[in-house]
């Protein structure tokens, strides 16, 4: 891992929850390195979503601190946390359907104003994602499941993220769309992009991933690198679902 | 080259633009040419009606079709332009036309506390707020009849004189509500490629999801907001100095502003061309029923049919039907199957090779 003070995105100490009910999160610490996956699994409940949601600042925690690139964001809404770097991909499909993949994309880029900019970012994203430029014109919601997740990784990355928060990609998704969009987060990651990764498809997120967290009653139950994670025998039996290695896959 | 998955080969874009020339040039032959074409002055009028519910339905559209606002209210709208037009005229002796302009003018002004209020809530208490508005003012109207005229209504004088006849005056408000049409289509047509118009379209589709990409979305909401409002008073003022009489009970009705809606969603509220094709089937066919059953109520027996209709059947309107029935000739799109990058790369290796 990077040491203290390296990280892009750092969540500690975080205590967070709904309304009036009990804490979801309890004193949960994440840390993010720059251009790596790391992902966070755990059982059902587990706060999972809830750690995306408050880094996105759709959920302002109750104490804590969330920093990006050391500086403080904690309790920042939404579109500041766009700012400062921190890009949300919602669980489900979260493209607008009924407008054009190009109109999608460049929603992705509302906060920027320079022209020049945009189309750098483009031109971008249509290289790391050959479907976006293949389906340019194309209505958003006349694409299929892996295709429209694609659209929403490209929205994403439009205002140059330094972290990109992806809840649960693969959901609804059939082996081959889930393989492509796993392919696309190594690309993301190898085209330097941080990428904070929530999946229940524990097993094919740690073989993603480079590190691991796993959640359990809203702390951070064990974390290190993905593959010492995957290898863990206890923990596979825990959480990864016991001795079938290519479960999920 | 074109791609291999592009719904659109150049050829076909080509005939579809080319269609869509030749289909403007005929609407901009057929409007001019209507005056000349119209048998008799009461046809002549039935125009100059289609032509003023085209522009308020269009108007209407600028905040139902770019943000999904169904409001049932416009004809507050409507009613105050035409009653700011008229008592601007009556009351202040201001020249018709500027009245009419200063008429547009003033209720875009009362349409920003108006919208900054009724804007913060959505769907159906939207809709609720809207109609609360229009019988207010219908009350409002009704009651100060020292200067409204009340229920007695209020006359309009004519803008063009006594001295012009009947005939002549249907033929000039008509290609006047034209003009207004045109500059409404040509406003909303800018907008719809504007990175404005892309915020108020992911407004309507999803507004949180809209906001939390940097959407302004209220202020959006508001500048549309007024907008329409605006272009509907200019319309119900325009009206008011055809039509030469104001009553309160039909400025201020809720099926005036239902009509607005109704010509939308026949034609589609998201094509330019939409309420512009639903005024002249929803016109046409209140002024057949009217003429056929006179001062009964079966035109309205006819209309709650037709939207039922169109509920039922084309629910996106006849503009996006046919759009879908052309499309179903096309060549195919793409197919969703899902490709790697890697299968991506070697399938446009491939067309390049061939192509």
């Amino acid at each position: 891992m990077a040491a203290e003070g390296e990280y892009l995105l750092e969540l500690t100490d975080i205590e967070a929850g709904y309304g009036r009910a009990a804490l979801v999160l309890r004193g949960l610490t994440v840390r993010v390195p720059p251009a790596s996956v790391v992902c966070l699994v755990g059982p059902n409940g587990a706060g999972k979503s809830t750690v995306l949601k408050v880094a996105s600042g759709m959920l302002t925690p109750r104490s804590g601190r969330i920093t990006v690139c050391g500086r403080d964001v904690t309790r920042l809404g939404p579109q500041q946390m766009l700012r400062a770097g921190l890009s949300h991909v919602l669980q489900g499909h979260s493209v607008f359907k009924e407008m054009t993949v190009s109109e999608n994309v460049l929603l992705g880029a509302y906060t920027i104003r320079d022209r020049a900019e945009i189309a750098e970012r483009v031109d971008f994203v249509k290289t790391l994602f050959p479907v976006v430029a293949e389906r340019w014109g194309a209505l958003a919601g006349a694409l299929s499941g892996g295709q429209q997740k694609q659209v929403e990784f490209a929205r994403s990355l439009m205002v140059s993220p330094r972290v990109v928060l992806l809840d649960e990609p693969s959901m609804g998704l059939d082996p081959k769309a889930t393989a492509t969009v796993f392919e696309q987060v190594v690309r993301m990651r190898d085209a330097g992009t941080a990428v904070l990764l929530v999946e229940q498809n524990a097993r094919r997120a740690l073989e993603t991933a480079d590190l691991g967290c796993v959640l359990d009653l809203g702390r951070v139950h064990i974390s290190g690198p993905a593959p010492d994670l995957l290898a863990d025998p206890k923990l596979g039996e825990l959480y990864l679902g016991s001795g079938t290695s290519t479960a999920g896959s | 080259m074109h791609s291999v998955s592009d719904p659109r080969p150049g050829r076909g874009r080509t005939a579809v633009r080319t269609a869509r020339v030749v289909g403007l040039v005929a609407l901009v032959a057929l409007v001019a040419a209507f005056p000349s074409l119209a048998p008799d002055s009461f046809i002549l009028s039935v125009g100059v009606v289609i032509a003023s519910y085209a522009v308020l339905a269009t108007s209407w559209n600028f905040v139902g079709g770019f943000t999904g606002y169904i409001s049932l209210g416009h004809a507050a709208y409507s009613g105050l332009g035409g009653y700011a037009t008229a008592l601007l005229i009556l009351r202040a002796d201001v020249n018709p036309w500027l009245a009419l302009a200063l008429g547009g003018l003033i209720v875009a002004a009362l349409a920003v506390p108006i919208g900054i209020a009724s804007l913060r809530v959505r769907g159906a208490s939207f809709v609720i707020v809207s109609i609360a508005l229009v019988l207010i003012l219908l009350l409002v109207f009704q009651s100060w009849g020292s200067f409204t005229g009340g229920s007695n209504g209020l006359r309009v004088p004519r803008p063009f004189g006594d001295d012009v006849l009947r005939p002549e005056q249907h033929e000039r408000f008509f290609y006047l509500h034209a003009a207004l049409l045109a500059v409404l289509l040509l406003c909303w047509w800018a907008i719809d490629r504007s990175r404005f118009g892309m915020g108020l379209k992911a407004i309507r589709e999803d507004e949180d999801k809209a906001q939390s990409l940097g959407v302004p979305t209220f202020a959006y909401k508001l500048v549309v907001f007024v907008v329409s409002a605006f272009f509907t008073a200019i319309g119900g003022g325009m009206y008011a100095l055809w039509f030469g009489y104001l009553d309160p009970i039909f400025q201020f009705s809720i099926l005036v502003g239902s009509y607005m809606v109704l010509m939308s969603l026949l034609g589609g509220i998201r094509s330019l061309f939409g309420p512009l094709l639903g005024a002249v089937i929803v016109g046409y066919a209140m002024e057949f029923f009217k003429a056929q059953y006179g001062d009964t109520q079966a035109h309205l027996i006819a209309m709650g049919a037709l939207l039922a209709l169109v509920v039922l059947f084309m629910p996106d309107g006849i503009i996006p039907a046919l759009g879908n029935l052309v499309n179903r000739f096309r060549p195919k799109a793409a197919s969703i199957r899902e490709l790697t990058a890697e299968e991506l790369t070697v399938q446009r290796e491939q067309q390049e090779v061939r192509g």
